[in-house]
């Protein structure tokens, strides 16, 4: 195989390749050197003034991406909690085992931002069921309106609809382990509670790892959630970097500005991740 | 101290795998379940361990009722067939697991797990994966905790045999050993096997099952020589004992119509009728005088020749000290040494062994 024209088969690949991935990264990049706003659309060359705006003269930015670190975080790690517990749960042997692996699957079945327009409902101040049941015991909580309250709600919308996939993932997991280490671990005398610490915990370390960046990843982008149930309010405390960047992008029309902040996010988001593999690795893995 | 099974039966489909079984095991010695594939001999463990529950009967063990303590509880120590360890530690914490279990001091845990780690001969790995050991490492190790745990019950679920040949015969020589250092701690310890040669080197009590039942206990040697039926020593014989059908007329024994011998003065006195006759392999030995059989199929085994041997309905296998290849179809001249003939009741009851006095 060696005539001259051999590398026109991979053209295809790496057209699809540039179109959607190469191109656009670099695009992102030329931008984030421009200026591009409704005023002056065009890509014109401002040098590194975007850069040194959103590092000197943007906490909005960097608080958006602080929440953002927090509820993600946060979400992913209720997410594994509640995901293994119920995964561990029917993965013994208990009475309507299949109808629960159902049940438990349904919310990921369904589509995000219908269900969080149920939640806003759900969680409507004065028309709201919650808060209908809730003023039974006299309280009525102002869930989207106030700081504290919105994010709660937030956390409470992303780990519903998400558990599910935490839990699909540790029951696979948990299927796949070898039986053979539990007979072992009975009968050297672990209790059930200690089988799980130093048996069954390690085992699905590497599954674990992989569940939580995969849900990291995910929870990073979390845009349709805050759109629908709080639209970044009250204020703008429930904005988060994916959301701050489409308000200055889609919104404010400042396009050279947004692509600035996506490019900085990029960044960030691949550094820190790669630590939080490598953390979570030594943590769990215990190399 | 001892171990008391009383009337344990468990049967989670229409036959039984444990039907009506009491037995009692004192501290101190050893014990060897032998039984054939599926007879039952696992679930006796699993069930002495606490990994199964059995249908009815109780279990008492220094006057505790053992079924009413969860397996974790139990100071039982068991080794399986399959090598089992823990895939995400390394050699000296699957060792040291057990105890740190029992929260021992972490000197203590140290000391016994260099013991029996000295004991298996698994110095020099103890750092090492699991994963990157060989199969008779890994049994090692699987060995080496049960040791360590010093618990009062030792199970051994046919540990050795998916080893291949030299490794068993080298461990079956340290089992021997470990279990006389194992001796004064004062536990039981019960090996199950499938292997009557293996059961009668590690000269402990014998237990012999089948179909989950208890057909005989005794010594090997009580065993050996006086198989309580016919059954008892097929299990115990291997090539298992020919029985075939026969009957006794006029001082001589007719097994078909060409084959018939004989009789030894000292089966004189038992009356006609029909019988089982019982030959092992070994006590038939080429005769040109004797009876012609034709060869179904010779197979070598080591310094010795199998031979499935044939006469009209009429078959037995022969043991023949010689390797040599012989054609399938060949005719051979056999006989039977007739000091050696165990003769069975139609029932299967022992009535005559050669050993009897």
């Amino acid at each position: 195989m060696n005539f001259k024209h051999k590398y026109v088969f991979l053209l295809p690949g790496l057209i699809v390749l540039i179109g959607i991935l190469i191109f656009p990264i670099i695009f992102t990049v030329r931008l984030s050197l421009s200026g591009w706003n409704s005023f002056n659309p065009g890509l014109d060359f401002i040098g590194l003034k975007n850069y040194i705006r959103l590092f000197t003269d943007d906490p909005r930015f960097w608080q958006s991406f602080f929440r953002l670190s927090f509820l993600a975080i946060t979400t992913v790690f209720l997410q594994y909690i509640i995901g293994f517990a119920l995964a561990h749960m029917v993965w013994k042997d208990i009475k309507f085992k299949r109808f629960f692996r159902v049940l438990f699957l349904i919310p990921m079945m369904t589509t995000p931002v219908i269900m969080t327009v149920i939640w806003r409902t759900f969680f409507h101040e004065s028309l709201g069921p919650l808060n209908d049941f809730l003023s039974i015991f006299g309280v009525q909580p102002p869930w989207l309106s106030s700081p504290g309250l919105a994010k709660v709600s937030i956390i409470v919308v992303e780990v519903w609809q998400w558990t599910s996939f935490m839990f699909l993932l540790m029951l696979a997991g948990l299927l796949s382990l070898p039986k053979e280490p539990f007979l072992a671990a009975a009968v050297d005398g672990a209790s059930p509670f200690k089988k799980f610490i130093y048996v069954t915990f390690p085992l699905m370390a590497p599954i674990s790892i992989g569940a939580i960046i995969i849900r990291l990843i995910e929870a990073s982008k979390i845009m349709d959630t805050v759109f629908v149930l709080t639209s970044g309010g009250p204020g703008t405390s429930t904005e988060t970097s994916s959301f701050f960047i489409f308000i200055k992008g889609l919104r404010e029309f400042q396009m050279g500005y947004a692509a600035t902040a996506s490019f900085t996010y990029l960044i960030i988001m691949i550094i820190s991740l790669t630590i939080i593999v490598k953390v979570l690795t030594k943590v769990l893995m215990r190399e | 101290m001892s171990l008391m099974l009383n009337h344990i039966s468990f049967k989670p489909t229409e036959e039984y795998h444990l039907n009506d079984i009491s037995l009692r095991f004192d501290s101190g010695k050893m014990y060897t379940i032998l039984g054939r594939t599926l007879s039952g001999k696992t679930t006796l463990l699993k069930t002495i361990a606490g990994l199964q529950t059995p249908d009815s009967g109780s279990i008492n063990f220094e006057d505790t009722d053992f079924l009413s303590i969860p397996v974790w509880k139990r100071n039982v120590a068991m080794v399986y067939q399959q090598f089992i360890n823990y895939p995400h530690l390394n050699v000296r914490d699957n060792v040291a697991f057990p105890l740190k279990q029992r929260k021992m001091d972490a000197n203590l845990i140290e000391k016994e797990v260099q013991e029996a780690m000295e004991k298996v001969g698994l110095i020099g790995f103890e750092s090492r994966k699991i994963q990157e050991l060989s199969g008779g490492q890994q049994q090692r190790v699987a060995l080496a905790r049960s040791l360590a745990k010093k618990a009062k019950i030792l199970l051994l679920d046919e540990p050795l045999v998916n080893l291949d040949y030299k490794l068993r015969e080298g461990l079956r020589e340290e089992f021997k050993k470990l279990f006389n250092v194992s001796d004064e701690s004062n536990s039981i310890l019960i090996y199950a096997s499938t292997d009557p040669l293996e059961a009668m080197q590690l000269n402990g009590d014998i237990i012999v099952i089948d179909e989950g039942k208890i057909l005989q206990t005794g010594t090997a040697k009580d065993v050996f020589e006086n198989p309580a039926t016919a059954k008892v020593a097929e299990i115990t014989n291997d090539p298992a004992m020919n029985i075939n059908k026969c009957f006794i007329q006029d001082n001589s024994l007719i097994m078909n119509d060409s084959v018939q011998i004989q009789i030894p003065d000292e089966l004189k006195s038992i009356p006609n009728g029909k019988y089982l006759v019982g030959i092992r392999a070994t006590d038939i030995y080429l005769d040109d005088q004797g009876f012609a059989f034709d060869v179904e199929i010779s197979e070598i085994s080591g310094s010795e020749t199998f031979l499935h041997l044939r006469n009209n309905n009429l078959k037995c296998v022969a043991t023949i000290e010689e390797v040599k290849t012989y054609n399938t179809n060949e005719v051979v001249k056999i006989n039977f040494d007739k000091s050696k003939i165990y003769l069975f009741e139609e029932s299967g009851d022992l009535r005559h062994s050669p050993y009897q006095q």
